[in-house]
């Protein structure tokens, strides 16, 4: 095992070297690019027992589940965002909204993490929403304008000195100008094509006319790939409002979506989004339309110059559909399977609260897709939050992690006869 | 620095002008209640429940004033507050600020005060509680909140008499290195009642 892991390691540090020469990298990335030490050597250690994780067991209690199915505290995660588990099961990597990414680690495998630490301590993050792994053991996040890359870091990350490299230099991803906080939380997954995909979300309510252009050729209000060491960069999806959370089809490799729409038209409309792509530089009609057919009033009244694809899904009104995963794994009864877990965060001013729940969404044989609750019980009688989900991932054992923002942990649901 | 010290000075005196446009008082009784479409992001204290959010607990009624109308009125732009602040009249902005602001906030240091940056302590205090009319508090915000901020006002997209100066000739680790500083600071806010 440990050989393997070197060699994978070793190869790794080959092509990463290669990177780094073209790469534009910043002082402390210089030198983990370098394999040099930076001299910070602290890990934080986030707490896993006690009265804060007694609290997050209370509110598991009330969340129900389809009959089988049980909900359980997997780890305390501060801001926990999008997910990414290493491909040999061994770390778990979660991203935030802050400065933090944290690495989570289940020593043990009793199925309830034994290890919560931050990852790459010696970085300085900003925005690091978006974790993803390559197959091969690449760990890629996603931040606000950057994108990094660390080869093997399921195997460095037990050290304070990860070797980190530059995929996308900071400011290179978006004109530093467009930078936003809301809209800029990345999410990156690989595409069976092995190129990295992702989404980047536009700062407005609406996109205003005059940015279009820019955005187009950007990919901003939309979703980009490259190849896996930055080069061919492509627009791949148009139209998009805000996604913070995509997957590829198991079967037929294409990629969903899901798009989160335009506020202050109402407390019911517009429907929030789950797309199917199945062609490169389709459109989904942001800023014409702002969730579903309904047409938002910047652009009321005027012809939609692009043809566009309608969701797959038109799911409640301002739930916030986050993070999603189709389900490959051998745990859940075989209805589940190649179905789409996803999370809808919650609303955040509709006047009765909606969302905050896990969904999960089934595909038949001509492609209809139809979504419905499956974990729920995060709002309570008073209409306040108790957690809000966001992502989705799958473990190794077939059983899924759900992140947690609001009370900042990680859930896994699991099923047994 | 010296220079910067002097545009707070003036800051003061044109945030002293603009509250002698007798605003409306506010009720913060019935403030609570429009808090209710706050709650969800600035939480019911005004201690943010998402990173995204400022703590706006304890905060001047006048700034969160300033603030709100900036939104209504497009001067400021926020894909969320823009869309909230539109359907506020100057009566609930003004009874949703005397919410918020009735309550009080603590900042407590974790670092050592030296640290402090030098450009900013004069208005907001070496701990992030404003020292002068019309200032945010920044103690306790999510680093990336200041830097954002910070970036606005020296691109332009956020424009302030004093800051829209004091932030054109920062750098961005100059930016990040406040952000950090006010961001370390550990908040409470106590609820008036």
């Amino acid at each position: 095992m440990k050989k393997l892991v070197l060699s994978v390691a070793a190869s790794a540090l080959m092509t990463a070297s290669a990177l780094a020469q073209s790469a534009n990298v910043p002082s402390n990335l210089e030198k983990l690019s370098g394999f040099q030490t930076t001299g910070v050597t602290e890990f934080t250690f986030i707490e896993q027992s006690g009265d804060y994780a007694d609290g997050i067991k209370k509110t598991l209690e009330r969340i129900t589940l389809p009959d089988g199915f049980k909900i359980e505290l997997y780890a305390v995660v501060p801001d926990a965002r999008h997910m990414a588990v290493g491909p040999q099961g061994i770390v778990t990597i979660v991203g935030t909204r802050k400065d933090k990414v944290w690495s989570v680690t289940d020593r043990n495998k009793d199925r309830v993490a034994d290890e919560v630490k931050d990852f790459a301590p010696s970085l300085t993050f900003s925005i690091p929403n978006g974790p993803c792994f390559s197959k091969d053991g690449f760990l890629y996040i996603a931040e606000q304008n950057r994108v990094l890359l660390f080869p093997a870091a399921e195997f460095f990350y037990e050290s304070p000195d990860v070797a980190a490299f530059n995929l996308v230099a900071q400011g290179e991803l978006i004109p530093p100008e467009h930078e936003s906080f809301n809209h800029t939380a990345r999410v990156c997954k690989l595409g069976p094509d092995g190129k990295i995909y992702i989404s980047l979300g536009q700062p407005f309510n609406v996109a205003p006319a005059e940015n279009l252009d820019e955005y187009a050729k950007w990919g901003i209000g939309g979703m980009i790939r490259m190849n896996t060491d930055g080069t061919g960069r492509e627009v791949y999806t148009y139209g998009i409002r805000n996604s913070v959370g995509h997957d590829f089809h198991p079967e037929t490799g294409e990629l969903w979506f899901t798009d989160n729409q335009v506020d202050g038209m109402g407390d019911d409309i517009p429907p929030g989004e789950l797309n199917h792509q199945t062609a490169m530089g389709q459109n989904f009609g942001h800023p014409w339309y702002g969730g579903g057919s309904v047409r938002t009033n910047e652009y009321a009244g005027q012809e939609v110059p692009v043809e566009v694809v309608m969701p797959a899904v038109e799911a409640v009104a301002h739930a916030a559909d986050l993070g999603m995963t189709f389900y490959t794994g051998n745990q859940f009864p075989a209805e589940y399977k190649n179905a789409i877990f996803s999370a809808q965060h919650g609303s955040w001013n509709r006047t009765t609260p909606v969302g905050a729940r896990v969904m999960v969404t089934t595909i038949d044989a001509d492609g209809n897709a139809t979504m419905k609750p499956f974990a729920e019980g995060w709002i309570d009688e008073n209409g306040e939050y108790l957690g809000r989900p966001v992502d989705i991932a799958q473990l190794r054992d077939g059983s899924i992690l759900v992140s947690d923002d609001l009370a900042g942990a990680l859930y896994r649901i699991s099923y047994s006869k | 620095m010296r220079a910067l010290a002097s545009l707070g000075l003036g800051g003061l005196l044109l945030a002293g002008t603009a509250l002698a446009d007798e605003p409306a008082v506010g009720d913060p009784v019935a403030g609570k209640k429009i808090a209710g479409q706050c709650r969800t992001c600035h939480g019911i204290d005004g201690y943010a429940k998402i990173p995204i959010a400022p703590h706006i607990g304890g905060e001047q009624a006048s700034y969160l004033r300033n603030q709100l109308t900036a939104f209504r009125d497009g001067t400021r732009t926020h894909e969320m507050m823009s869309v909230v602040a539109k359907m506020l009249t100057d009566q609930q902005i003004a009874d949703v600020a005397a919410w918020y602001s009735s309550h009080s906030a603590t900042a407590t240091l974790t670092a050592d005060a030296s640290g402090a940056p030098e450009a900013c302590t004069a208005c907001h205090g070496v701990d992030g509680i404003a020292v002068i009319e019309g200032a945010p508090n920044l103690a306790g915000e999510t680093n990336i909140y200041i830097d954002t901020q910070l970036k606005a006002f020296r691109l332009g997209k956020r424009t302030h008499e004093v800051m829209s100066a004091v932030a054109a000739d920062m750098t961005d680790a100059e930016i990040r290195a406040v952000a950090d500083w006010y961001g370390s600071v550990k908040l409470e806010i106590t609820m008036a009642n």
